[in-house]
Order: C-alpha cells, then sequence, then structure tokens
C-alpha cells in the first residue's frame, strides 16, 4: 500500500511544531510497511496542486502574519479543494488553518481576513488569547475517549457541524460551548496545535485508515508498540485531570 | 530618602536570603521596587554609559563576554546570572553598591524591554536575535519584536543588530546610527534550513530566500519580491576553523582583521562573540585588546559548564527552544568519547508550558553521534522527550524514562546516569538547570 501525503505551507504555517504531525503520519505508515510519497505545497511551488493524486493534505497553525499570506493563495484552488473534501479527502486543518476553511476571520482590530467560505464558521479574536494544555473527549469514537494537546489562539469559532470532541479541561473553540474542533467527512479542524498525533496515536491511526480506505480495501491497521506514545498520553491525562 | 530606604530593605532581604541559602537574584530588586517603583530611575544614573542586550537565545552568555572585555579596565556592572526582567536589572545595584560605575550592561529580556526604558536610556542596544521562544508568554515572534522596537524611543541610542537575522530589518525605518555585524559562510553553513522557522520579508511579507543559512534562519537571505536583503555588514567573521574544543576565526571591521579563538562551540557562540566585538569596537578597543579578553572566557553557567568529579566528567546545557537545542547537539556529536545523554524537560512557566517546540528541534542528529550508550528523559516531562526520540528513530533499547513529579525530582536518573557512564550531558530546560547543579555540587 501507499500513500501520497501532501504538506501544505509548511514553511509559513509550522508555528508550533505542527511538522510533528507529519513526522508521526509518516513513521507510523512506515512501521507498518505502507509507502509513503512526501509532497509539499507552498507559494511559488513548482508542485502542482493534482488532487487526484493526494491522499491526505495536513496543514499548520501560524501567525496571523502567515495565514493571510496563505488565505489569499489558498483561494486560487479552493474550488479543487472543495471537490477533495466532498469526495471523502483527508484532510487535517490545525489552529489558523482551521479558521481558514470558515467565512471570516476578524481579526483583534476588527479587521476581516478573506477565507475560503468553505464550510459555515464564524471566527473573531479577542484580546485575551486562550493558552494551555487541553482535554478532550472525542466524538468520533475513538478509544480510548481523551485526545491531549495545547491550544494557544486569539480566535474563537462558531459552527453547528459536529464537533471533534468535548473539552473537559480548556478552552476549545470558544470558550463557551465547551466544543472543540469541528468534523465533516474526512475533514478534522482543531485548535490543538503543533504535535497533536504523536502522543494521541489513535487518531493519527484513524486519519491513516481513512486515507487507506479511499484507496484499497481495508478495515484496520495493523497494531504497532505504543508504549511511548500511551505513556505520554496517559502522564498528560492525569496530570490534567489531577490523577 | 525613600530610594535610600529601599535599598537598604533590599540589601537586607539579600543577606537574609543567602544566609538562607538561596541564591535570591532578583529578590532585593523586587523587594526594593516594592518600596520604590521608579527606583531604577535612580540606580540607572550611577553608570557613565549603559548598554542593554536582549534578543531570543545568547542573552546571557553576551553580556557575560561583554562584562568580561569591558570590565578589564572599568568598573562594570552586569546581570550575569540570567535574571533578566527589571527586578533582575535593579538587584546587582543593590547587592554590589558602588556610588559610581563606567558602564551598566544589562541583559534584559525582550517582553522587559518596556519596563526598563521607561527608567533608563540605554546608550546601546544589542540584539542577538530573534527567534520562537516562550511563544506561549509572548503571543507570536512580530509582537516580540514590535514591543522591542516601540521601546526604543531616544534616536541617539546606537543600534548594534545581527545583519544575518532577517528581523534586523524591522529597524530600517528608525532614525538611530546602526551597525550590522555578520558571518560569512563557513563548513557549517548549510542551503536549506533543518529547523523548520518560517522566514518572510520583513518589508512586503514574502517568503525568504537563502544563499546560505548559518543556523535557525539566520544566514545570507534575499527577497525574490522586493529585493530586501541583509544590511551592509559592520563587522564580520570569516574562515572559521574548527579545533577539538574551540574555534579559531578571523573578524574584521572596514580596516582591521584580527585572528581569534573562542572556547565556546556552537555557531550560536560565535555570533555572540562577535556582537560584543563589534560593541567593543565602537568604543574604540584595540583588536589586541578584545583578542585577549575573548581568548580568556571561559563557560558561563549552564551553558556549557564542565564538572569533573572522582568517576565522571558531566557537562550540563541549558536548552530552552528548537533552534537552541540543535545547536547543541552539534558540539556533542564532535566528542567521539564513550557517552550518555540525559534530557530534562520542565513545563513551568518559566520553560514555557508548551513543550511543541520539542518537534521543531533536529534531534535526528543523534543517530550521527559515536559511542553514545543509553538517553535518559526526565522531568515533568519526560515521557514527550522519550516520545519525541522515539520518532526521531531512535532505537527503543536506548532510550530510558524517569518522570518526574516534579523539578528537583531529579536524583534518582541523575544517580543512574552517574554510576552508568563516565562521561555525560544533561541538557535541560530552565527551571532544570539549578536542581541540576545542586545534585552535581553534592557529589564533588
Amino acid at each position: 500500500m501507499e500513500l501520497n501525503i501532501m504538506d501544505m505551507y509548511s514553511d509559513i504555517l509550522n508555528v508550533y511544531g505542527d511538522i510533528g504531525n507529519l513526522t508521526c503520519i509518516n513513521e507510523r505508515c512506515k512501521w507498518r510497511g505502507i509507502e509513503v510519497n512526501n509532497k509539499s505545497f507552498s507559494i511559488g511551488s513548482n508542485e502542482k496542486l493534482d488532487f487526484d493524486n493526494i491522499d491526505m493534505i495536513l496543514i499548520g497553525g501560524g501567525s496571523d502574519k502567515g495565514q493571510s499570506v496563505v488565505s489569499e493563495d489558498l483561494l486560487k484552488h479552493r474550488s479543487e479543494l472543495e471537490n477533495y473534501l466532498n469526495n471523502g479527502g483527508v484532510l487535517l486543518a490545525i489552529c489558523g488553518s482551521y479558521q481558514m476553511f470558515g467565512n471570516n476571520y476578524h481579526d483583534i482590530d476588527g479587521e476581516n481576513i478573506q477565507c475560503l467560505e468553505m464550510f459555515d464558521i464564524e471566527t473573531h479574536a479577542e484580546s485575551n488569547r486562550l493558552i494551555g494544555n487541553i482535554l478532550v473527549e472525542n466524538s468520533i469514537g475513538l478509544t480510548p475517549k481523551t485526545l491531549v494537546g495545547f491550544e494557544n489562539h486569539a480566535g474563537r469559532t462558531y459552527h453547528n457541524y459536529n464537533p471533534l470532541g468535548e473539552v473537559k479541561v480548556g478552552h476549545g473553540n470558544n470558550d463557551e460551548n465547551k466544543y472543540e474542533g469541528m468534523v465533516y467527512k474526512n475533514f478534522i479542524g482543531t485548535y490543538l496545535h503543533g504535535p497533536f498525533l504523536p502522543k494521541n496515536p489513535h487518531i493519527a491511526d484513524y486519519i491513516i485508515l481513512n486515507a487507506l480506505k479511499n484507496k484499497y480495501e481495508v478495515e484496520k491497521l495493523t497494531s504497532l508498540d505504543d508504549t511511548i506514545e500511551i505513556n505520554a498520553h496517559n502522564s498528560m491525562v492525569n496530570k490534567l485531570l489531577n490523577i | 530618602m525613600r530610594t535610600q530606604l529601599a535599598l537598604f530593605i533590599g540589601k537586607i532581604s539579600y543577606l537574609i536570603a543567602n544566609m538562607m541559602g538561596k541564591k535570591g537574584t532578583a529578590f532585593p530588586g523586587k523587594i526594593a521596587m516594592k518600596i520604590k517603583p521608579d527606583i531604577l530611575k535612580d540606580l540607572a544614573i550611577k553608570c557613565d554609559k549603559i548598554a542593554i542586550i536582549s534578543g531570543t537565545n545568547g542573552k546571557t552568555t553576551t553580556t557575560n563576554l561583554a562584562n568580561h572585555v569591558f570590565g578589564k579596565n572599568n568598573i562594570v556592572l552586569s546581570n550575569l546570572n540570567g535574571s533578566n526582567m527589571i527586578q533582575g536589572v535593579i538587584s546587582p545595584f543593590i547587592i554590589d553598591n558602588k556610588k559610581h560605575y563606567d558602564w551598566g550592561i544589562f541583559e534584559v529580556d525582550e517582553g522587559s524591554i518596556p519596563f526598563v526604558t521607561k527608567y533608563l536610556t540605554p546608550d546601546y542596544l544589542i540584539i542577538t536575535n530573534f527567534f520562537r521562544d516562550q511563544l506561549d508568554r509572548f503571543g507570536e515572534v512580530e509582537n516580540t519584536i514590535n514591543l522591542v522596537h516601540d521601546s526604543i524611543k531616544n534616536e541617539n541610542t546606537i543600534l548594534i543588530l545581527n545583519g544575518d537575522d532577517p528581523s534586523s530589518l524591522y529597524f530600517d525605518d528608525l532614525k538611530n546610527p546602526k551597525r550590522y555585524f555578520s558571518q560569512k559562510e563557513s563548513f557549517t553553513s548549510k542551503d536549506s534550513q533543518t529547523v523548520t522557522e518560517p522566514s518572510f520579508c520583513p518589508k512586503c511579507e514574502h517568503k525568504l530566500s537563502y544563499n546560505y543559512i548559518n543556523y535557525g534562519n539566520i544566514g545570507k537571505f534575499f527577497c525574490e519580491n522586493c529585493g530586501a536583503t541583509n544590511n551592509k555588514s559592520d563587522y564580520e567573521i570569516t574562515n572559521i576553523k574548527i579545533e577539538e574544543d574551540h574555534y579559531e576565526f578571523s573578524v574584521s571591521d572596514k580596516k582591521n582583521t584580527s585572528k581569534m579563538k573562542l572556547n565556546l562551540l556552537g555557531t550560536y557562540n560565535l555570533y555572540n562573540a562577535l556582537a560584543v566585538i563589534s560593541f567593543a569596537r565602537e568604543n574604540d578597543y584595540d583588536f589586541n585588546e578584545i583578542k585577549t579578553q575573548i581568548e580568556s572566557f571561559e563557560n558561563v553557567d549552564g551553558r556549557m559548564e564542565t564538572t569533573t568529579t572522582k568517576d565522571n566528567e558531566i557537562v550540563v546545557v541549558l536548552s530552552k527552544n528548537p533552534v537552541g537545542l540543535s545547536e547543541v547537539l552539534k558540539p556533542i556529536k564532535y566528542d567521539a568519547e564513550k557517552k550518555s545523554i540525559m534530557f530534562i524537560l520542565n513545563d513551568y512557566a518559566p520553560d514555557g508550558r508548551d513543550i511543541s517546540w520539542i518537534w521543531d528541534a533536529y534531534f535526528e542528529e543523534i543517530n550521527n553521534m559515536e559511542n553514545l550508550n543509553k538517553i535518559y528523559c526526565a522531568g515533568t516531562r519526560g515521557e514527550e522527550i522519550a516520545l519525541r526520540l522515539k520518532y526521531a528513530n531512535i532505537p527503543n533499547e536506548k532510550i530510558k524514562i524517569y518522570p518526574s513529579k516534579n523539578r528537583s525530582d531529579i536524583e534518582k536518573p541523575i544517580n543512574d546516569i552517574l554510576k552508568e557512564n563516565k562521561k555525560i550531558y544533561i541538557v535541560g530546560t530552565f527551571t532544570a538547570i539549578p536542581e541540576i547543579r545542586k545534585i552535581i555540587l553534592k557529589k564533588k
């Protein structure tokens, strides 16, 4: 089996070690003998955006500056991207790029950064950033239920899609309704930034499996020795729940 | 009157803290500020001239080195121990308490610059570099740069800037006199970035391109969109050679060239030295005087300090962000001796609550190290260092995990590593360093 994995704008949107998610997907595929072809796409990139030959897209978070630069560029590929997602294409969007898929992003000065209008998501920024460790119970049926990570965002995000999960400790989408992230078909948007997948190997594998299912007759992945991953996951769960 | 009282109480609190075995480097300043909030204003006038050293990495080393060079024939006051908030600038005045100083050379945290410059106007502002560091505290690198930029209120302050750091262009709009230092391409330069440090043109926000990168995003850059590039340098390091435990290099300004040695490894330390050399040349030191002082400088606490005990040789290194950590691993690679490494990753506020940055550091370098026995992972987030190592393809059997309940819970892993190995490196975040030192002192 083989996966074509595209990281988009990682030279611009990689503020909090988001590259760790790509490392995680790559390694977990290789350990299982799944061949990985890495492609990168960015502004001025020579690589053509050939969505027919992409099995997974990863986009990280960035500074407001990075975000507006990328937003503008991404608009050029809007309709192909929409087809990709509607056909069940796998995409993980972190923090700033999650916001970018919505209708608009009003920054702290009230200025509107142009977004993709792919989903009916509204985001506005407030001056006090929502920062800290976060614990979420996922609503996509993964075991264990917990997802752990770190969030750091000025944006408050509102939508009526299925959330990725329910916030147990931390802030999530908007610090009001206890929801975190969003899921639409195989699109996942989340505020859990940076190296979110390595210490949540169950969601890393969920993403890999979804990408494989689009191409191959597979039901499940071969299991790996995740002692170190589970160890890191559990220690954060215990720390956040004061166990 | 109130100033005298504040100084007196500050001094007493220092003596008491000292008696109780606490080092209390920021404490006297904190107490004095409680009594007289603007005390720094009264103290700063004791210094004929003032230099502030700021930036993300290298502040403490640069301050110590500048103190070493300028202190040879001047009375210089500095905060040498890395305590760099406003209290940390006030404390040495209280502890040292002389009537007059030729120079005040202070390390100031980027976030504290607006507070410090409220009370004093520096003659020189030396900026080492800007990287992502503790972003959970400042928000974004651009915010940090703006914070420093907007604090420069007096046009006479001379700016000494790292000309190879694209962020130095953010200061172009200021009328202040500016001097730039630069390091030419060397054997360690690369043509691509290993630590992905997004780098945009400060002028037009376009992505920057590079002829070469010395480390991080520091190097010879240019913008394909608007043509922006490095400012012309006033001071340059060229011909860098690495010997077993030191560098040899040439340094020149517009007129003269000199050959020097530096006993600190790491490309970033060459930049730190160059910042100080530029600062000294600006103040009419001749190259020979500078050379003597640069070559006689040894390590600063926690920045690659070596302790030799009966059974061990222990090297302790502070590391708190991806660029710093990637750079720290390079000199360890040059050490052919049999060794083990310990990483201590804490997530207290001074360390940064967010430990995501370890994924941007180039741990993969460990695979190139010869004679490496085991890697010990400790600290309040020790499990996550182990996780990072696993994904850097370090074999599981080399990784030993010792999670710590709190910052002082590292005695067991240190005892084990000392028993099992002769030569060891301990790389720790900010709050880990004093705890490591306490334990090692007991072994001496």
